[in-house]
């Protein structure tokens, strides 16, 4: 791992990851209560995303429902030593809301969204007081992006909130597909390691 | 080291944007490579916690219960409470039963169909009798009609038996065939004597309107007395009413001056 460079402290994630994949393991085995515990520690984030990428609350909420019944469904699928419970369900709902996207046809306006409103520094934290944790990563997130050369930043959000595939962006920004492979991958990298330092 | 272009292909795998094949080679490379699948770890803890950056929203509670609750009821096989996915669930169970109601449609159709043709053929059938009646009807016609050409032919023409005037010709038979649109004839004469020395039979035919019977020629008599000759008048007739024979000089007359010896209408 590389050294810091983003000066963040490190919450206490790893046993919250923990916990959440034993919720998962509980789901697997039809615990009800389970189910309704993962939902409110993950909905708020997830709400927001398919919220942010849809741009209408009420399909944001159809991908929320959609998302959850799939992690009802396929819990027992869930493998712990390859992704984080979070980042199980936030790749879930993600393609839930692509899907829906992709159908209703709506990417187009939905770029527009994203390059000119969709500035991850413009976001209010809605959440109430009582969701530290959440807040903390927000900012964590946020704070690392800064440390984003702003064409890689740029290209990520039309990747994870646009819902855009390598092609499509390259083709959106006008740049060849071997340049934003490499923005994509150089801004996960900086990602990656701006979070694990700050973590 | 994990070179870039497999770090390219693995962001891909994880946004889904490998066809399948490619796909599963990555899963399998990831399978039995723990470095390469660390490395995914963090490439999508990374890109999920992008989600962070949304401003988070309160989500609507009642949406647990509402998926146990349809879930309980899919477990229970009774339809679930109605909301948009469960139009999209109970798509596949719509067109089935859409499909069935047009093949219910299709086989009544069908049945119709059969009766239809069934009908028709019987139709078919009636209408080969009828044509074979009508074919048979038009020979009888033909036939007939042949029969009445027949007919007609025969009324155009006039037959008539000339009788002996004078005994010594009493054993003769003379019969003509007069064809009243061809103004012509055939003469068959049986049993009659030579005309003698210096003299010829002379057929005469008699017409109404001319005031002197038309000559028809002279007859030459065979040793064996049959005579069948056709004949047509020497100047054009409009009627011939009768017809006659006479002895005539050698040569022949061209008025009757002689004995008349056959006469007949």
């Amino acid at each position: 791992m590389r050294a810091g460079t983003c000066g963040m402290t490190r919450p206490a994630q790893l046993p919250e990851s923990e916990f959440e994949a034993s919720l998962i393991s509980r789901i697997a085995e039809g615990d009800e209560s389970a189910f309704t515990a993962l939902y409110e520690r993950f909905s708020a984030s997830l709400y927001g995303m398919a919220f942010r990428m849809m741009n209408d609350a009420k399909e944001a909420e159809d991908v929320l429902q959609e998302g959850f019944t799939y992690i009802w469904r396929k819990a027992a699928s869930y493998d712990s030593s390859r992704s984080s419970p979070f980042a199980w369900a936030v790749m879930i709902v993600r393609n839930k809301a692509i899907d829906r996207l992709r159908v209703r046809r709506r990417l187009e306006r939905l770029r527009d969204k994203v390059t000119t409103e969709g500035s991850f520094n413009q976001e209010k934290d809605e959440t109430s007081a009582d969701e530290p944790t959440l807040r903390e990563r927000g900012a964590l997130v946020r704070s690392a992006l800064q440390q984003i050369p702003e064409e890689q930043r740029q290209a990520l959000e039309l990747c994870f909130f646009g819902g855009l595939t390598h092609a499509q962006i390259a083709e959106r920004l006008a740049t060849p597909l071997g340049t934003i492979k490499a923005r994509i991958r150089r801004g996960l990298l900086r990602l990656r390691d701006c979070l694990n330092e700050g973590l | 080291m994990i070179d870039e272009a497999k770090q390219d292909l693995l962001v891909q795998y994880l946004l889904g944007e490998l066809d399948p094949p490619m796909a599963d080679q990555v899963r399998a490379e990831l399978a039995r490579d723990v470095e390469l699948r660390e490395f995914a770890r963090d490439f999508e803890e990374a890109f999920a916690s992008l989600a962070y950056t949304a401003s988070p929203m309160a989500p609507p509670r009642e949406i647990p219960q509402r998926i146990l609750q349809v879930e309980r009821r899919a477990r229970r096989g009774t339809p679930p409470a109605p909301y948009s996915k469960i139009i999209w669930l109970a798509m596949p169970w719509a067109l089935a039963a859409c499909f069935a109601i047009v093949c219910a449609v299709l086989s009544v159709e069908q049945a119709q169909i059969r009766k239809d043709l069934i009908s028709l053929q019987e139709k078919n059938t009636e209408a080969s009798r009828a044509l074979v009646a009508l074919q048979q009807k038009i020979a009888q016609s033909e036939s007939d009609l042949a029969a009445l050409k027949e007919k007609n032919v025969l009324s155009e023409l006039k037959i008539a038996t000339l009788k002996a005037q004078i005994a010594a010709y009493k054993g003769a038979t003379a019969v003509v065939v007069w064809d009243k649109e061809q103004k012509k004839g055939v003469l068959q004469l049986d049993k009659l004597p030579p005309p003698g020395q210096g003299k010829d039979y002379q057929l005469w035919v008699i017409d109404p309107k001319k005031p002197q019977p038309v000559s028809a020629g002279i007859l030459s008599v065979p040793n064996d007395g049959l005579i069948r000759t056709n004949f047509h008048p020497a100047v054009p007739v409009e009627s011939a009413d009768a017809f006659a024979i006479s002895v005539e000089k050698a040569g022949g007359a061209a008025k009757p001056e002689g004995q008349i010896i056959l006469v007949g209408k």
